[in-house]
């Protein structure tokens, strides 16, 4: 009986509607719902009682249609009865029924399914009502657009930042963090090597070390160095990636994978010495390879590719 | 409106113009400082990295950015040049919306966006007076325009680096 929850006007029922309030069912539809909310529609005095009995049996057609929300009592015609006629007698003041009492309760319970079952709502719903779960503060409203923007912005980062496939925002905008770190250090270090710095900077790397780097015969002289560079080195990777690169490029170093330096050392000088993990290789364009021993081969950082860096 | 939103304006210049804008300060420091010892190293490099960032800042469109000009007064700070007044108001204005802010809505900002932000904001220059959304568009302006130099860079050095 009470089956259908849509807005489908029949037009059977009409005239019958017709005669206590000369209106039509669109009319009658149009009339709820444009009505601010239904809680204070629904503490309307009941309307008299006056002709209820002629109504019965077309009302109940009629309200078979018009009903929106899950009614409370299905199964007694009489109060289905009532509940229609509460829900549709608001503007209207339609003849309640004999139970003044039984309307009034329920029609409360209409109010408390109204107000309740959000999702059971028409579209034609007046803007008051928010979203589900949401106020209409202004306050809140403003947050979630800034919220919004602020989710747009970081995609856009991530897609510019490589290694952006993290899901986490706090572990997103350390990546992004860190990439520009990385990109300032990039600039720092390219900005050494450059313009006849290599003669200083080999120089340096003369007075620093010991014993030059460049043209040494002696091996010996080369792995104490070199050991003593690669202690401090692995000891600073394994905290930060960042300040290994700065004492590297102090010394006037810069790490790149093997294979890479052993063409470079190739086209330049004939390697020295044997390579083991990998290999640190001075910036200026003499060429002589230190090894550097350090179980992290997966790490590499180098000047000249595009920056790919692959934290351990 | 999350839609209207949809095209930041990220774009920037092509390489050749940043390569011009660094080579254009690359050859103003040889003439000023011809080829120095190696005591001063340090300090040449310094100056090479500035004429970095600072090309950088010019090329990637002046002050049409918060960051680039934040730079470009940081630099001309540098250079005795006295220009704070604007920098410490804009200091002060963010300081003082952020308490009105949070007077109206304590718990309203995401604490752990904002905490990162902290952090980002150090690295990006000009980033003490902005608002996080606003920070994000900076500072993915400004990692284009990094990677960008980096590249010029790289390129300078493959170039004129000897066989």
């Amino acid at each position: 009986m009470n089956s259908s929850s849509l807005l489908t006007p029949s037009s059977s029922s009409s005239p019958h509607l017709q005669s206590p309030a000369t209106f039509d069912h669109d009319d009658f539809l149009h009339h709820i719902f444009s009505s601010t909310p239904w809680p204070s529609v629904l503490d309307d005095a009941p309307p008299p009682t006056s002709d209820i009995a002629g109504f019965h049996h077309h009302d109940a057609d009629s309200r078979n249609q018009i009903t929106m929300m899950p009614l409370p009592s299905h199964h007694h015609p009489n109060d289905s009865l009532f509940n229609g006629l509460s829900a549709g007698s608001l503007p209207f003041h339609l003849p309640q029924g004999s139970g003044g009492g039984q309307s009034q309760s329920q029609s409360q319970a209409t109010a408390s399914t109204t107000t309740g079952g959000t999702t059971v709502q028409p579209q034609t719903k007046p803007k008051v009502r928010a979203r589900r779960g949401q106020a209409t503060d202004p306050h809140s409203i403003a947050e979630r657009l800034r919220r919004e923007r602020i989710a747009e912005r970081m995609k856009s980062l991530q897609e510019l930042v490589p290694n952006g496939n993290k899901t986490d925002k706090a572990s997103m905008l350390d990546e992004i963090i860190d990439y520009v770190k990385f990109l300032q250090l990039q600039v720092k270090v390219l900005s050494m090597s450059r313009l006849g710095g290599a003669a200083s900077v080999s120089s340096q790397i003369s007075e620093d070390a010991g014993g030059s780097h460049e043209n040494t015969s002696s091996s010996g002289e080369n792995q104490t160095a070199a050991k003593m560079t690669e202690h401090q080195v692995a000891k600073l990777m394994e905290e930060d990636m960042g300040s290994a690169m700065q004492y590297l490029q102090g010394k006037g170093l810069c790490l790149m994978p093997i294979s890479l330096a052993s063409t470079i050392s190739s086209a330049t000088c004939p390697p020295r010495n044997p390579f083991v993990g990998d290999a640190a290789v001075p910036l200026s364009p003499n060429l002589s390879t230190t090894t550097i021993a350090n179980g992290n081969a997966s790490s590499l950082v180098t000047v000249k590719d595009a920056p790919s860096v692959s934290k351990p | 409106m999350a839609s209207a939103n949809k095209t930041i304006n990220t774009d920037v210049p092509a390489k050749d113009i940043f390569a011009l804008h660094f080579l254009q300060s690359l050859s103003n420091l040889r003439i000023q400082n011809p080829l120095n010892s190696p005591e001063e190293t340090t300090d040449r490099v310094k100056k090479i990295k500035m004429a970095a960032y600072i090309s950088m800042a010019r090329a990637a469109g002046g002050t049409n950015r918060l960051w680039s000009r934040a730079l470009l007064r940081r630099a001309s700070k540098e250079n005795n040049k006295i220009n704070r007044f604007s920098r410490r108001k804009r200091k002060v204005t963010w300081q003082i919306s952020s308490e009105r802010r949070g007077r109206r809505s304590s718990n309203r900002r995401a604490p752990v966006v904002e905490e990162v932000a902290e952090r980002l904001r150090n690295f990006v220059p000009g980033g003490g007076g902005m608002e996080t959304s606003k920070l994000m568009e900076e500072t993915a302006h400004y990692i284009k325009c990094l990677s960008m130099q980096v590249k010029v860079m790289q390129c300078l050095v493959d170039g004129l680096s000897p066989k």
